[in-house]
């Protein structure tokens, strides 16, 4: 089933959590809503749920083409899935589980049997099914996490929303758990939505990534195409560490610090002062100069706790930079901390000051 | 001789400040232990004794015979049908207070606050006197009162209003803090889940609060059963119809039958007694299930 919302703003007091976001989910995708804390992510995935209510001036809300906007939350038949799992502190794990089956009425209500059996296929769904008999407070974060996760599923939903499923996990149990549910959503195929403040995770999980700040849409696309293409500064910000300059556009050459790199299909037409971002993977360090245009710079520090070696530099010109570059390639330059070495930008994203 | 022991703990208590800086010397502790059993055994647990003393000074059989008198059973009557009928309701009005306050955001919130806690703060005799004002004969709806022939100033509807007044705060207290922490999430997921707004306060609100309800209904209880001023002022201390345990107390002391006075007392201490046990049962069962689930929790977390 897919979704679409339109102009959907909303408003706590004067403080404006969305202003006018339109956006549509097909059905049996996954989609990352990303954004930092106060961007207006989990608003709009809540008024999706129907646990918020959008201003009455927002467009409709619609599951396939029907319009949900004015039905009750528990009508909407959404699974969704709270942050910090809200699961039921005095029901035992199966009995979470069976909740939504048994507050339905009577003539829909599937009957004891048909209940537990369910309750069992979806614990064995989570891989749960051994502590069926224990209180949530009796399990680790990510054990809740499935829980929470096999109890909106039960309610057999066409949309699965998820609020930082992963937020309060650590990092080792989060990274089991996002390889696990993409392989349950795919399995299942429902449309899914999820809210993450994690860039990694959204790239990593989703089909789309919608990346949004102060209650707007600033990119909807794929992970590829947000983090290759990004269209507005903010994006290539949030999205992973990035060097940013100020420079300039001549000749259709990008300037900054003191180097003029020339875009793979140079555009003549504009110039004057931008901001230049490159990301730490996309600068070249040499021992020498080389052909590509370069600038100098003095190795500050050496990060090589990792797979890759992080090195900060400081320019000719006084900035400060991280370049990023493979263990093998590091040992081969011999690099430490006050060799000069030559920095050639691979690849830049620009913005011309004041368009964007 | 005392100094003579002190001076060593003092010297080790130095080396402890470095350990455990909250912790106060020896002495400090002995002083202030001191004052609080000294006090408690005075204040609290010679009165007691000297109630039963009193009591029972004539015999188990004396003690027995003084509560016969019917003015004495019309008084444990009336306290028990006060209590039996200004308990629901003080539970209810404080489950509902307390979900507005804990659960919704709505203007006024901080008044409604401050007003749950004002028969507190308002003096019983005051408030016994703010009914008499209200339904008494020379009072606002004294006239329409009396031309319907209603009485409550003077009668058992009075003593029944004056006493909810002053103890419906117990459960709206308690419960307000304990909902405000407990936040709306599972309110929520029940809400997604399908559930109605019955059901969601059947199944996962009111298992969350039974503790805290229970502990509030046993206090309110408790000042159902004793309160004094407000009813005295609104009773008219009828004998053998508006009068409750505590007048009824008072009433027998007054016409020089201690036993008789003290037997009646007796039995509000032991109601008393009863609540501060079922209290501190209440409160270690709560702690204890916290910390079986915190341990429980604890050896959880190593096994995902």
């Amino acid at each position: 089933m897919s979704i679409s919302v339109e102009n959907i703003s909303k408003n706590f007091g004067t403080f404006a959590a969305l202003s006018d976001v339109s956006l549509t989910v097909n059905t049996g995708e996954l989609v990352a809503l990303l954004g930092p804390s106060g961007s207006g992510k989990t608003t709009l995935l809540r008024i999706i749920a129907g646990l918020e209510t959008p201003n009455p001036t927002s467009g409709p809300i619609r599951f396939h083409d029907e319009d949900v906007g004015n039905r009750y939350v528990g009508d909407r038949r959404v699974g969704f899935v709270f942050q910090h799992y809200a699961l039921f502190r005095n029901m035992t794990v199966a009995e979470n589980v069976a909740f939504g089956m048994k507050v339905r009425p009577r003539r829909e209500r599937p009957s004891k049997k048909e209940i537990q059996r369910r309750v069992h296929e979806l614990l064995q769904l989570v891989q749960l099914d051994v502590m069926a008999h224990r209180y949530p407070n009796q399990l680790s974060g990510g054990q809740r996490q499935r829980v929470a996760l096999a109890r909106a599923l039960a309610m057999e939903p066409k949309v699965l929303l998820l609020d930082e499923p992963f937020g309060a996990l650590d990092a080792k149990v989060r990274r089991e758990l996002r390889g696990w549910l993409k392989r349950l959503q795919q399995e299942i195929n429902i449309t899914t939505v999820f809210v993450t403040h994690d860039q990694d995770e959204a790239l990593e999980l989703a089909n789309r990534v919608v990346v949004m700040n102060q209650g707007q849409i600033e990119q909807i696309g794929t992970p590829d195409d947000v983090f290759h293409n990004p269209k507005t500064e903010f994006v290539v910000n949030f999205l992973g560490q990035v060097n940013r300059f100020s420079g300039s556009l001549e000749n259709g050459k990008v300037c900054f610090s003191t180097v003029a790199w020339e875009p793979p299909e140079p555009d003549h037409s504009v110039r004057g002062p931008a901001s230049v971002f490159v990301r730490p993977h996309e600068f070249k360090v040499e021992k020498n100069p080389g052909d590509d245009p370069n600038f100098r710079a003095t190795v500050c520090r050496i990060h090589s706790a990792g797979p890759n070696v992080q090195i900060e530099l400081e320019a000719e010109s006084g900035e400060t930079l991280v370049a990023e570059m493979s263990q093998e390639r590091y040992r081969l330059l011999g690099l430490e901390r006050g060799s000069e070495v030559y920095v050639s930008p691979m690849n830049a994203t620009f913005f011309m000051n004041g368009s964007c | 001789m005392a100094l003579a022991e002190l001076t060593p703990a003092e010297s080790r208590s130095e080396v402890r400040l470095i350990s455990s800086p909250t912790a106060e010397p020896l002495w400090v502790r002995v002083l202030l232990m001191g004052i609080t059993f000294s006090f408690l055994a005075l204040f609290l647990v010679l009165p007691l004794v000297v109630i039963f003393a009193e009591a029972l000074s004539e015999g188990l059989q004396v003690y027995f015979h003084s509560m016969e008198d019917p003015d004495t059973l019309s008084a444990i009557g009336l306290t028990l049908l006060t209590a039996a009928v200004s308990l629901p309701l003080s539970t209810l009005f404080g489950v509902a207070a307390a979900w507005a306050i804990g659960k919704f955001q709505f203007r006024g919130k901080n008044l409604l606050v401050t007003l749950i806690d004002l028969p507190f703060t308002v003096s019983p005799v005051v408030v016994g006197l703010i009914f008499v004002m209200l339904f008494g004969r020379e009072g606002w709806l004294g006239p329409w009162l009396a031309e319907h022939h209603i009485r409550i100033i003077y009668a058992v509807p009075g003593v029944i209003l004056v006493t909810l007044f002053v103890t419906f705060p117990f459960v709206a207290r308690e419960l307000i803090p304990l909902m405000e922490s407990q936040g709306t999430e599972e309110e929520e997921a029940a809400c997604v889940l399908g559930a109605n707004g019955w059901q969601t306060f059947w199944h996962v609100t009111l298992p969350n609060i039974k503790w805290g309800l229970l502990y509030g209904v046993i206090l309110c209880n408790a000042r159902a059963m004793g309160e004094f001023g407000a009813v005295s002022v609104v009773s008219g201390q009828i004998r053998g119809e508006t009068n409750t345990m505590p007048l009824c107390v008072e009433a027998l002391y007054n016409d020089y039958n201690f036993v008789a006075a003290f037997s009646v007392a007796s039995l509000l201490a032991i109601l008393a007694l009863v609540t501060l046990i079922l209290q501190s049962v209440i409160q270690w069962k709560a702690k204890r299930r916290l910390q079986m689930a915190e341990q429980a929790f604890a050896t959880g977390e190593e096994t995902l």
